[in-house]
């Protein structure tokens, strides 16, 4: 019986219930896109900032990442290997050799990174290989070639087939130099990177750099790449039984933790300023629910004078704003689900905020937004019990007018 | 005692005292070199009108030791030139150094490098002495307040703090001077946080000619990384203020001396 008074108090307010749909709708449409928005982009900066150079797990001695020395290489780079080639949950995995040299070329010197890569296994890794630009990247083959920055490449005015001399150290702290050849060129988007970066085959770094069977770090691909924490954490458990405990295996979530907590940060902010934005809707449907059920003083108090109880009168009204809350949201819902899913297959794309997101180290061009029903039922359900709490001072104080009064009211 | 005579004493007494309290602390002081003349004469000391120099170069890490030959020729501070003797694989390598400016160049690839600004902190041939070192050693007494923090025993103690407008890379210097040779018996570096960064050692004094000179220096990171590092230079010969070809200072010599 209540049901069926609500649903014709729904149907006998038209205005009203249009109206109320139409403000809910369209704020949980909002929030499940800009939630998507959020997360989406956020989520698209880390897989970048991942996956262009630094990896998803990085093994490394301990006191590497601090102090970047010959001190702290991986002594044994074959004995790594052993483990990872037998790692079922490692989709791919390569070795890296960092030094800082000083190119020079016929006009300018400019110190920067020196990096034995193994280009075929390399592809697979980074987007070294995807970010050619000019020339050709490097092969298994290939000896005193080398793959540079754009940036860096403009800062030594060098092109592909120039030649470039460098000077630095051995990895037996000896000195080293030779005269390279650039086969390729090229751009990430990350600036600094770009500008501070050069690749060669590790088989003749090795030979240069008398760095054979070292290396600096290995960078591993996890078959899922979702679980790197925790393939993480069982190569950890393997090098300290197998190897040594001097070496560790590290997800990208705790080697840039400081970029996954800016994106928290960052998220976090976003959602404070929807917060804001969804007091002021909370307050508008309450005034709006306020008018409404005012509107309707008499034909309350008529039902209490024929005996309907204040707790039956209480639940006809919730029963009309849930149901309207819930058509509301579901529709809200979907247009916001219909509008995530469209934009995570063409992104936003802002012109001019390349720039500002290259300070953060970011390369980001456009920003998608990432649909995820989880996300999306969340944000239903709070845009749900926010529109039930709106409604409930309302009923509540139309519900304590007495009877008689109610009647008589104007 | 008469009036007089004690009228005389009551006068001069405080007169004698004031003039004791601040008569004797200035003739100490008068006494004692002031801080920029002690690192004139060090500096004096250490360089002289020209200096050429052989020397063996040990540096040692916690994996590997590696001994270089040198032969390094200076006129005054603002000119040096150095070569690498040995090892094979090294030898031919020669240094300018002209004011601040440094060229490097190195016969295995035929190169004459001009080492940038960006590159004066890194390590100079592989050891514990910067790029920075060999092209600003000749800065403490232009870049540099000075001051003696103790003159005690047989030593000066004297700190040098870089003058606002000095690009230093120092934030403090504390340098330990014998007092009866002036030359220095070892140098703190600090960084701008006050953190001790190196220390480099002088010891072995030894007679070249009329001039004393340490012929051992020991340079000493005091940074965590670089633990068990030690960058040795031993003195094996010495000639000071004697004529030396200025063509040694000219970039034509990086490659005409080289081998």
């Amino acid at each position: 019986m209540i049901f069926q008074l609500a649903v014709r108090n729904i149907l006998a307010h038209k205005k009203r219930s249009i109206v109320t749909l139409i403000l809910i709708a369209s704020s949980t449409a909002m929030l499940v896109f800009a939630s998507a928005w959020m997360e989406g982009s956020h989520a698209l900066m880390l897989k970048n900032a991942v996956e262009i150079y630094p990896g998803y797990i990085q093994i490394c001695d301990k006191d590497f990442p601090a102090a970047t020395s010959y001190d702290h290489l991986i002594f044994d780079a074959s004995a790594i290997e052993k483990i990872l080639n037998n790692q079922p949950n490692i989709a791919s995995y390569a070795m890296r050799f960092e030094s800082f040299v000083l190119f020079s070329g016929d006009e300018k010197s400019v110190g920067a990174m020196l990096t034995g890569v193994q280009p075929a296994r390399e592809v697979y890794l980074s987007r070294l290989a995807a970010s050619l630009q000019r020339g050709s990247y490097l092969t298994t083959d290939d000896t005193n070639q080398i793959y540079i920055g754009a940036e860096l490449a403009k800062r030594l005015k060098v092109e592909v087939d120039d030649e470039l001399a460098f000077v630095g150290s051995g990895a037996d702290y000896s000195f080293t130099a030779d005269k390279v050849i650039i086969k390729g060129i090229f751009k990430t988007g990350l600036f600094d990177f770009d500008a501070s970066s050069a690749f060669i085959n590790k088989k003749y770094f090795d030979h240069i750099m008398a760095a054979q069977n070292l290396a600096t770090q290995f960078v591993v691909l996890p078959k899922n790449p979702q679980l790197a924490q925790q393939v993480a954490e069982i190569l950890n458990a393997e090098l300290s039984i197998k190897v040594a405990e001097q070496y560790q295996a590290q997800s990208w979530q705790q080697r840039m933790s400081g970029l996954v907590q800016a994106m928290e940060l960052d998220s976090m902010f976003g959602y404070i300023t929807l917060g804001v934005i969804f007091i002021v809707i909370f307050f508008v449907v309450m005034i709006y629910t306020l008018l409404a059920v005012y509107g309707r003083v008499r034909e309350i108090g008529v039902m209490r004078a024929i005996g309907t109880t204040p707790s039956q009168i209480m639940a006809m009204l919730m029963l009309e704003n849930g149901l309207l809350a819930s058509l509301s949201v579901f529709a809200g819902g979907i247009v916001g689900g219909i509008l995530a899913v469209y934009f995570e297959y063409n992104p936003i794309v802002i012109s001019g905020m390349e720039e500002q997101f290259k300070q953060y180290g970011l390369a980001v061009s456009s920003m998608p937004t990432i649909f995820m029903p989880a996300m999306i039922v969340r944000d239903m359900t709070v845009m749900f019990v926010l529109t039930l709490l709106s409604t409930l001072y309302p009923v509540l104080k139309v519900n304590r007018i007495p009877p008689i009064e109610a009647i008589h009211h104007v | 005692m008469s009036l007089c005579t004690r009228s005389l004493i009551v006068l001069l007494l405080p007169l004698l005292v004031v003039t004791c309290c601040v008569a004797v602390p200035l003739v100490f002081a008068l006494d004692q070199p002031a801080a920029e003349i002690i690192i004139q004469r060090v500096e004096d000391n250490l360089n002289g009108d020209s200096l050429v120099m052989d020397f063996t170069m040990v540096v040692a890490t916690q994996r590997f030791q590696r001994t270089m030959r040198m032969r390094s020729y200076a006129v005054g501070t603002h000119k040096s030139f150095v070569q690498i003797l040995y090892p094979g694989k090294d030898r031919g390598i020669t240094f300018l150094k002209i004011d601040n400016a440094m060229w490097q160049y190195v016969p295995r690839i035929e190169k004459i490098i001009k080492i940038p600004v960006s590159m004066m902190l890194q390590s100079w041939m592989g050891s514990d002495f910067t790029n920075d070192d060999l092209v600003r050693e000749s800065s403490l007494s232009a870049d540099y307040q000075k001051k003696i923090l103790s003159a005690d025993g047989q030593m000066f103690l004297i700190e040098l703090i870089p003058k606002d407008e000095a690009a230093v890379v120092w934030g403090k210097v504390v340098m330990g001077v014998d007092k009866g040779n002036y030359l220095p018996t070892k140098v703190s570096y600090f960084d701008e946080d006050g953190l001790l960064i190196r220390e480099l050692i002088y010891t072995d004094v030894q007679q070249f000619g009329t001039r004393l000179y340490p012929t051992r220096w020991i340079m000493l990171p005091k940074q965590a990384h670089k633990v068990g590092h030690q960058t040795t230079v031993q003195i094996s010969n010495l000639v000071m203020d004697s004529e030396i070809d200025p063509v040694y200072f000219t970039k034509r010599a990086l490659k005409q001396f080289s081998q």
